[in-house]
């Protein structure tokens, strides 16, 4: 194998995993900037979204056994409904300041995170892919189909967000109330329920990731710390709050972590994404594409 | 009146030593002693904790990475090198106060969240480093054999002789902080933690003394794992994980954060939780409950708390005093 195959397949992989992250990095994303809520328990939500397709995948509930794509569906739609749920009790933690929103959204987290152990147990399981599990050659190139269907279906739902966001009616309230809370409100735009909507969303999109992620990874409750301590990085990579911020950020993240684990080392993955992580932030505290505020006395 | 309090503010403190001082001798046995070692211990990461987060504003989430430095350095010294409690400790104080200013570095260019996500990011590559430089801190398989310390032939070689140079240690990490706190240091930490601007305006060196705040409370959790490198004898690095720090921060919150004694009040929290325990699977579910309810209808912690109690008190002493001048002296007030 050529240098350059090596390479295309490592940043094919690192799309994949990427897209996982910008998926989880745009729910932070949304809910802080439309109710400036930097959202900790998010990687536990990821996690439960995860287990919430999978159970009815592998027939956990009643013996229900659903199609891969069937179970999908259902995944994101009760994990966005607990992200309903969840908005209600986050909204009062909002207007506190940040150490106190990072104590109390922790410590939502913490229950969710052990509610599951109680529920599904401390062991993970791993999750049989729906699609063959040999390589496909592509000039030389082998890829895994679950690692394209998950750069497929994350591609899709990226570009139908960007799409929801601009283009419907629920999307520009969504945008108006993210900008200018008092105002949106002023102008009938019910704040609360897009804040709702919002936070279906983000929930909705880290179930997603989890389920598509399920049969490449080891589903277990301790996933959420990896995956929400990442997405966030993503999402500050690329600059907190802003969309097309997460969506690079994420994408970067996961390039940055395989191309370190395929050429300099593999037990330093995740180290040196962090330290770039660091370096970026130093030289770009807004993020890749954040815009740059400047602070007022 | 003024005398009389300060007797009795006298007389409480010399009791609550005795306690402290009588604890071995309450607890019904050696795993007890053990909680009361690790609360010591939590104590003293919470103190470094508050100085950086609570008095200049500083976030600092790489508090367990710094606690598994200073343990690391202990270890390592003690077990390669056969160096004594006494220079190991001083050891593991610089080279956690080196690491602080590497951590407290990117506090010059990023505030708030993005500092919280650096120092995350910063504490998760020191445990990557411990977990993977296998030739020097055998992995995942820990360190074991780390003797206990001893002085002038009196060797501290269980819990209950442990547990007086934890409190020792407490006790000193407390006045210092306090007189940290106090004096010209604490005055400027507020003043960034007030106002950032404003505080570079009067000329603060903000730069100098945002990272001082950092290596501070790295010193502190260094010093704290110095001390439980040598109580445990045994270390590994998934005792020094990510939620070694959420724990501290938890205890700091709930306790006080921005007032010394909260870190000491916070330390019941070690407590509580080894008490949840009968809960079994359900104790962590209660516990993070507990936080949330925390941070909803006591923002200020069990020192603020005492602080809204204090104010209503001060009111209503003031209201009597109105009174009194309206030439109504209310009754019971001759003394």
């Amino acid at each position: 194998m050529t240098k350059t195959v090596i390479l295309i397949q490592t940043i094919v992989g690192g799309l994949g995993i990427g897209s996982i992250y910008a998926l989880v990095a745009l729910g932070y994303s949304m809910v802080y900037r439309s109710m400036g809520l930097v959202n900790f328990a998010h990687g536990s939500i990821y996690m439960i979204g995860t287990y919430f397709g999978i159970i009815f995948y592998r027939g956990m509930v009643a013996g229900i056994h659903l199609p891969y794509w069937a179970a999908f569906i259902v995944g994101v739609l009760l994990t966005a409904i607990l992200g309903v749920l969840l908005e209600r009790l986050f909204r009062p933690l909002a207007n506190l300041d940040l150490m106190l929103m990072l104590l109390g959204t922790i410590g939502v987290g913490i229950m969710l995170d052990n509610l599951a152990i109680i529920v599904w147990g401390a062991e993970g399981f791993a999750v049989r892919s729906p699609l063959p599990s040999k390589p496909i050659l592509v000039g030389g190139v082998s890829l895994l189909p679950q690692m394209l269907l998950v750069i497929g279906v994350g591609t899709l739902l990226m570009v139908g967000l960007q799409t929801f966001l601009s283009r419907t009616k629920v999307g520009k309230a969504m945008r108006a109330a993210a900008q200018d809370r008092e105002i949106a409100s002023a102008m009938g735009i019910p704040v609360n329920f897009t804040n709702a909507i919002t936070f279906a969303i983000g929930s909705g999109l880290a179930s997603a990731a989890g389920i598509l992620a399920a049969p490449i990874v080891y589903v277990n409750p301790s996933m959420s710390a990896a995956v929400g301590i990442k997405g966030f990085a993503s999402a500050i990579l690329g600059g907190l709050g802003s969309i097309p911020g997460a969506i690079v950020g994420g994408l970067s993240f996961g390039v940055i972590e395989a191309i370190s684990a395929g050429f300099i080392s593999s037990a330093y993955t995740k180290g040196i994404a962090f330290i770039i992580m660091v370096l970026v932030l130093m030289v770009k505290p807004s993020g890749i594409v954040g815009e740059t505020t400047v602070e007022k006395v | 009146m003024k005398t009389r309090s300060t007797l009795w503010k006298t007389l409480a403190l010399v009791a609550f030593l005795a306690l402290l001082l009588a604890m071995p001798k309450i607890a019904r046995n050696d795993y007890q002693v053990r909680i009361l070692n690790m609360t010591g211990l939590y104590i003293l990461i919470s103190l470094g904790l508050n100085i950086a987060m609570g008095y200049c504003g500083q976030i600092n989430l790489a508090m367990g990475a710094f606690w598994a430095v200073g343990a690391y350095t202990a270890a390592l010294l003690n077990t390669n090198f056969k160096w004594p409690f006494w220079l190991t400790l001083p050891a593991a104080m610089v080279i956690s106060a080196i690491i602080g200013v590497v951590v407290g570095l990117p506090s010059l260019k990023v505030r708030s969240h993005y500092l919280a996500i650096v120092t995350i990011g910063l504490g998760e590559v020191i445990n990557i480093i411990l977990v993977n430089e296998e030739k020097i801190t055998r992995g995942a398989m820990g360190i074991p054999g780390i003797k206990r310390p001893s002085l002038f032939g009196f060797t501290f070689n269980s819990e209950q002789k442990y547990y007086y140079l934890v409190l020792v240690a407490v006790i000193l990490g407390y006045l210092i902080a306090r007189q940290i706190t106090r004096h010209r240091f604490g005055r400027a930490f507020r003043a960034i933690r007030d106002d950032y601007v404003a505080a570079k305006a009067m000329g603060v060196n903000t730069g100098f003394y945002q990272i001082l705040a950092i290596v501070i409370s790295g010193v502190y959790a260094g010093v704290a794992g110095v001390l439980f490198a040598h109580l445990n004898t045994y270390i590994s690095p998934d005792i020094f994980e990510f939620r070694s720090t959420l724990f501290v921060l938890t205890m700091t919150m709930v306790g006080g954060m921005g007032n010394l004694l909260g870190s000491l009040v916070g330390g019941i929290l070690v407590i509580l939780q080894e008490a949840l325990r009968t809960f079994k699977d359900w104790q962590l579910v209660f516990y993070g409950v507990a936080v949330v309810l925390v941070v909803l209808f006591f923002p200020g912690g069990v020192m603020g708390i005492a602080q809204r109690w204090r104010e209503r008190q001060a009111t209503r002493l003031a209201s009597a005093a109105e009174k009194e001048e309206a030439g109504n002296p209310p009754s019971g007030e001759v003394r």
